[in-house]
């Protein structure tokens, strides 16, 4: 902006040593992972040459197994409230965004006002509900919670994009003698795809690295998620700092190759929409 | 990564689709309601216009408003009703149980519970702790307010270039938010703590005493901002970035035409245009301020001393799960819930309507 090109030297190194800095503290984590733990306090910033994969496996042969347990819930837990999220999301904000009816606005500035509610302001009456159902301390309650704190946000992200899908579309589809559900599962949900892909990387990295409400809701006895393993590991062992990294590392590691990997349908997905919508 | 800042768009799109939603929504509706009303009449004429009124033809199906009310209703149980009871289930009734909590002094470990009118809310008005809470709440929301846009308009600003530099750049910037809360709580940790990587480089700089950014407890607080800042700053830059793209060029080149220099241009065109993104991401950090949790009780638990760091979501956590007071807690949460519903319902409607009169 100052003068283009007498500068033209400013603007790349302002931003790469913007972006230096601020990537120092992943660097740290990244670079200590693989250093043997004596040399971490002396040496953390040094890289680490020879890399060692001594942190790693020791995370991952714990005796108490913290990590693989977790890892499969976490996997579980993730994947199933995932799944049922976008399919129930896009049901109901199909419904909503079709729906004429007074109570559907009614049902759509409720769920709007669900956005803004923060997890602890309901944190213990969801314990009691849990209790009721008999489903507390376990998985299936916390996929249940999920689902139930989340939907809104599916909800929302699904009825911008069924504005864009031609009603015309799904009225040829009833005349030919479709059922709703048809309707809905083989011409609405595949053209909702884009939406469908937004919700779960959204969903998926939240609720991946939720904390406080795994903490909770599986409470101490009965195994936890990855992130709030990461949690229990440094409550152990807060002075090594290469099994605790090395445990970061792992538990990291999975949802940054989802989100990577859905990443391009995300891109597709949400210029698809906004073109139409 | 030339994604994220579609990312960011659909982030952006969502809440201000809310808005107008409601009216595009009722235009189509009209639209369907009228298309569907001439189908049925349509349907319906043939068979009843011609016959006589004496011979009435033989009804196999139910009347048309039963069978079409049996099937909205079919409808309803099928696509709606799943995720609404989810939703009734575990976040409604869990707030309305807030509510009624609030006014009983309901302990699990001490039964009965029993009804106490407003003395929670009347303890609460006296209570120090609190106060302190509320006040760490403000001032941790106040600074990633201020510093997370601040921050990532600077940012986006010097990223917004299409080479592949500046393309990676983003990527860097936006890496924290894929990543968990604790994870980044504990990686400052080892950078912020008294023998941690900032005071050893501050050590070889020559400082003899460095600050104890965690340990302190005058500098704690704003230590735990600056994390949730960091953490937050990729988000606002995307947003950001978003919102820049949608400056159209020649706006700029006209206002250089007309004489204004590259200040003013921000000023009167920039600036103004970006009014969508400052919403979004004011809001956006308004709602993680006040919810902070996470980084205080995976750093300070609360510290260093009483309730230095204690926000209020931390606060309420506590008193509910370790105190058992849940009654009290209840009253905390309600409190928390009215604050930031209010807060950003009126930041939401002043920051809207400076969108509108640009």
């Amino acid at each position: 902006m100052i003068d283009a090109r007498t500068h033209a030297w400013l603007r790349p190194l302002a931003a790469t040593f913007a972006g230096a800095v601020f990537f120092l503290p992943l660097y740290l984590m990244l670079v200590n992972v693989f250093k043997p733990s004596t040399d971490i306090v002396p040496h953390p910033a040094a890289p680490p040459v020879p890399p060692t994969m001594e942190n790693i496996g020791a995370v991952l042969s714990r005796p108490d197994s913290l990590f693989t347990y977790g890892l499969v819930n976490s996997v579980a837990v993730t994947a199933l409230s995932i799944t049922i999220l976008t399919v129930l999301s896009a049901m109901l904000g199909h419904y909503l965004a079709r729906s004429r009816h007074v109570l559907a606005k009614v049902v759509m500035v409720t769920l709007l006002c669900g956005l803004m509610i923060p997890v602890p302001v309901i944190l213990a009456p969801i314990t009691s509900v849990l209790k009721t159902l008999g489903l507390m301390t376990t998985l299936q309650g916390l996929i249940l919670v999920n689902i139930g704190y989340y939907v809104p946000f599916g909800v929302l992200l699904f009825m911008g994009f069924v504005k864009g899908v031609p009603l015309e579309l799904e009225e040829a589809a009833e005349l030919d003698g479709a059922s709703r559900l048809r309707v809905f599962w083989q011409v609405v949900f595949p053209l909702l795809r884009p939406a469908s892909a937004s919700v779960l990387i959204f969903l998926g990295v939240w609720i991946w690295n939720d904390f406080l409400t795994p903490l909770v809701i599986l409470g101490p006895d009965s195994g936890t998620t990855v992130t709030v393993g990461v949690y229990r590991a440094i409550g152990q062992h807060q002075s090594d700092f290469g099994a605790v990294f090395a445990f970061m590392f792992l538990a990291t590691l999975p949802i940054l190759v989802f989100y990577l990997a859905l990443q391009k349908n995300f891109v597709k997905g949400l210029t698809g929409g906004a073109v139409k919508g | 990564m030339t994604d994220i800042d579609h990312a960011a768009l659909a982030a952006s799109s969502a809440p201000m689709e809310q808005a107008n939603s409601a009216r595009a929504n009722s235009a189509q509706a009209n639209k369907a309601q009228t298309t569907r009303a001439a189908t049925a009449r349509a349907a319906a004429a043939p068979s009843g216009v011609r016959r006589p009124p004496a011979e009435p033809p033989r009804r196999r199906r139910p009347p048309a408003w039963r069978y079409r009310t049996g099937q909205s209703l079919g409808r309803f149980a099928l696509f709606a009703l799943p995720g609404l009871l989810a939703y009734v289930l575990f976040v409604l009734v869990p707030i309305g149980m807030t509510a009624y909590y609030s006014f009983t002094n309901r302990n699990p470990f001490n039964p009965p519970t029993r009804w106490v009118g407003l003395r929670n809310y009347a303890d609460l008005l006296g209570d120090p702790e609190f106060h302190q809470a509320l006040a760490n709440t403000v001032v941790i929301t106040v600074i990633v307010t201020l510093l997370a846009n601040a921050g990532g308009l600077l940012i986006a600003m010097l990223l917004d270039r299409p080479t592949k530099l500046y393309l990676a750049l983003r990527g860097v910037f936006f890496t924290p938010v894929v990543l968990s809360s604790v994870v980044i709580s504990v990686i400052w940790q080892a950078v912020l703590t008294d023998e941690g990587l900032l005071n050893s480089v501050l050590r070889g700089l020559g400082v003899a005493d460095p600050p104890g950014w965690l340990s302190d407890p005058e500098i704690a607080l704003y230590s735990i901002a600056w994390i949730l800042t960091w953490q937050m700053l990729g988000f606002c830059v995307v947003v950001y970035l978003a919102g820049l793209q949608g400056v159209p060029r020649e706006l700029r080149e006209a206002a250089a035409i007309d004489g204004c220099g590259p200040l003013a241009r921000f000023r009167n065109v920039t600036w103004p245009m970006l009014a969508p993104a400052l919403t979004i991401n004011t809001v956006m950090l308004l709602i993680t301020g006040f919810k902070a949790y996470d980084q205080i009780q995976v750093i300070t638990n609360g510290g260093p001393g009483t309730g230095t760091t204690a926000t209020m979501a931390f606060q309420v956590v506590q008193t509910a799960f370790t105190g058992n007071h849940i009654g009290y807690s209840s009253a905390m949460a309600a409190v928390m819930l009215a604050l930031v519903g209010t807060v950003s319902v009126i930041v939401l409607r002043v920051l809207q309507r400076r969108e509108v009169t640009r």
